[in-house]
């Protein structure tokens, strides 16, 4: 049977007890986090380090407004697990499609990507291939 | 049933969503009635489905010939882009949840209306914004991609291709919507004694179908807008002469369009459920199968895509992964179909016209599912691929199980939505018909692309001039039966003989309330002490004669 209470009044009673502080604590955070993100553009990395921090990153800023600022925090079970099977539903997206690159026959890459042959590196013009 | 005395005629509920509060075309147009807007849904998918069915005529009469029949070549290019976006987008997508499951899923759980009446309305208007739209863009220049837009050609070709992806895209948001209504709906609003193991067929596999769209949908958004954004600024995305991979669009268009494809069929299948159970009088056998069995089929809907990219230069490993996977659906599916025809199993039948359809489906969605599992087999789609094969097999088991199933639902639900009955010997000749068009049109496809017709092409070789002929005499067999089907419902629309509340006997939540319902769906909130299918009482495992015979031909 269905819960008779309105779902938006049990929301408002778990979130009633949040009180601003955490608001503000967050918000340093996200600030604190772009100014990482833009000090670490500055740093020198090799290869495709600098793509894997900006996301890292850009994950926790989102985390954080996902569970705070969305009240993700406050929520039971039910909706925890609903968001966390879609983030497995993008794993499975980006999962399944970098697999097929990293196992692809090297020619079907585009030259300079990550499962492409060597010689064809970022830095390099694509090879001439015989006409 | 054939009324003997004078108390048991039917009598139209005077007081229903038709009529009350208002019957203007404003109190249509700003309705948050849940019934109002699924009828408007209902009756702007069928339009839809009329004109992608006039372009299919076309495309047809085209093939009619070896060489140029009635166009040139981009104009049929044209045309089978629109006949798909068409027929997918406007009709198949939106028809079943958006149309019957407005309707439906509010009375099948015994609630007033859906969770968020105005979002419901909102949705409506997305679908007709984006379809204004993609008519837009195919009008004034029509794109020549196909509706699978596949790059590089969609971010080079001459015709208008932008139009027609930010139609899918506000499309896409319709879809969005409707389903988070029926799943917070399905969570919260259930009438008293309806517990989990009593939620009705249909909604299961309509909440099944949510889940989809709610996961799913987004990530079409994305790349639409990706090939948009590539089209305007030439970022390397998708183009490989700037860096792109032409393949990662395939990976991300079929993420959505595969799960799409159970967006489709789910709902279909939700309905077959309904009707298997009123004309067998029979409890379905094995609910719990059957209604998880939806899940399990919007779950491993979504690890299947990869089967759309054996030949385009997927790596080996990954097609040999998705093979696999794919066969996955086809356990779900027969855990289905074999519930289906158990529960027909000393069953009493009355074969009316929704069942006639539900015997269409059964044979669509077998010989579908089974040549599907054919061309999930990578060895076998290599010789398939891209050829009439594939075509007369999503044709089958998108097409022709869905549409099936939609005519089973209109037929079964008609009373329901109009309070009246249409003419059951009209209905069992235009099924017939249909389904033997369908048929006729689709099996010598199966055989040409065997023999290696490709599909897309606006020519061919004479060798295959004889099967061509036959489909296209079978695409007017079909496009003939839907042509009868439309007409004597809307007579009866007007003419039909009065319904009454259950005319079919059916134990579903839905009968329960008048026919057409109140506006405001029961007078007093239902509390339920039965499941939704169970005819076990005798008077309900064999009632009086099944429907009211009409009372004067058509």
């Amino acid at each position: 049977m269905a819960d008779p209470r309105p779902i938006a009044h049990e929301e408002h009673l778990a979130t009633h007890h949040a009180h601003g502080m955490r608001y503000v604590v967050v918000w340093i955070a996200l600030l604190v986090l772009t100014v990482v993100t833009y000090a670490a553009s500055r740093v020198h990395l090799p290869g495709g380090w600098h793509v894997a921090v900006a996301l890292l990153i850009a994950i926790a800023k989102g985390a954080l407004v996902a569970l705070f600022f969305m009240h993700l925090w406050d929520q039971r079970g039910a909706n925890r697990l609903i968001f966390v099977t879609s983030l497995a539903f993008v794993a499975l997206l980006i999962g399944l499609t970098i697999l097929d690159n990293a196992t692809r026959f090297p020619l079907a890459n585009p030259p300079g990507s990550a499962g492409a042959l060597p010689w064809g590196g970022a830095d390099r013009d694509p090879p001439k291939l015989p006409q | 049933m054939s009324p003997s005395h004078a108390s048991d005629v039917p009598v139209y509920n005077p007081r229903n969503y038709l009529n009350s509060p208002a019957t203007g075309l404003k109190s249509w147009l700003l309705t948050q009635d849940h019934k109002r807007i699924g009828v408007m849904f209902l009756v702007a998918a069928s339009v839809f489905f009329a004109v992608g069915g006039l372009f299919a005529m076309l495309i047809r009469i085209e093939l009619l010939t070896p060489g140029p029949t009635i166009m040139d070549a981009m104009t049929y290019n044209r045309l089978f882009t629109l006949h798909g976006v068409v027929m997918i987008f406007l009709f198949m997508i939106p028809a079943i949840p958006s149309g019957f499951g407005n309707f439906l899923v509010p009375l099948m759980l015994g609630a007033k209306d859906v969770a968020f009446p105005k979002l419901n309305l909102l949705s409506f208007y997305l679908y007709m914004l984006g379809a204004v739209v993609a008519l837009y863009g195919m009008i004034h220049g029509g794109a020549d991609t196909g509706w699978t837009f596949y790059t590089p050609y969609s971010t080079t070709t001459v015709t208008k291709v932008v139009p027609i992806l930010l139609g899918a895209f506000i499309l896409g948001f319709s879809s969005i919507l409707t389903g988070l209504n029926f799943i917070v709906t399905t969570h919260t609003m259930r009438a008293p004694g309806i517990g989990w193991n009593r939620v009705p067929l249909f909604v299961w596999s309509i909440y099944a179908t949510s889940i989809i769209q709610i996961l799913a949908t987004p990530v079409l958004g994305m790349t639409l807008l990706l090939v948009a954004v590539e089209n305007a600024f030439g970022w390397g995305i998708f183009d490989p002469a700037r860096g792109g991979d032409p393949v990662l669009f395939q990976h991300f268009f079929w993420f959505y369009s595969h799960p799409a494809v159970y967006i489709m069929v789910l709902p279909a299948m939700a309905v077959i459920s309904e009707v298997v159970c009123a004309f067998s009088r029979k409890n379905i056998f094995g609910y719990k199968a059957v209604a998880y069995s939806s899940l399990g089929i919007a779950f491993v809907g979504f690890f299947t895509w990869g089967h759309h990219l054996f030949v385009s230069g997927q790596s080996a490993f990954d097609a040999g992964v998705f093979g696999v996977l794919s066969m996955f659906v086809g356990i779900f599916t027969a855990i289905k179909v074999f519930n289906w025809t158990a529960t027909l199993y000393q069953g009493s039948i009355a074969f009316k016209t929704p069942f006639a359809y539900f015997v269409g489906f059964l044979f669509f969605l077998v010989f579908g599912g089974m040549t599907g599992v054919a061309v999930a087999t990578v060895s076998l789609d290599v010789h398939w691929h891209d050829t009439y094969f594939v075509v007369a097999h999503f044709h089958f088991i998108m097409v022709g199980a869905t549409v099936m199933a939609f005519l089973a639902a209109l037929h079964y639900w008609f009373p329901k939505i109009t309070g009246r009955m249409y003419p059951e010997g009209w209905g069992l000749v235009g099924a017939v018909m249909v389904i033997l068009g369908f048929n006729f049109t689709f099996i010598p496809q199966f055989l040409l692309g065997n023999e290696g017709m490709p599909r897309r092409y606006f020519s061919y070789p004479e060798r295959f001039w004889a099967l061509n002929v036959a489909s296209t005499a079978g695409a007017s067999v079909l496009a003939m039966g839907l042509v009868i089907v439309l007409v004597y419902l809307l007579i009866s629309l007007k003419w039909g003989p009065i319904a009454g509340p259950n005319p079919w006997h059916s134990r579903g939540y839905e009968w329960d309330t008048a026919s057409p319902p109140l506006p405001e769906n029961f007078e007093e909130t239902p509390v339920y002490t039965r499941g939704p299918h169970e005819y076990d009482e005798d008077s309900y495992a064999n009632p009086p004669p099944v429907a009211p015979e009409p009372k004067h031909a058509s």
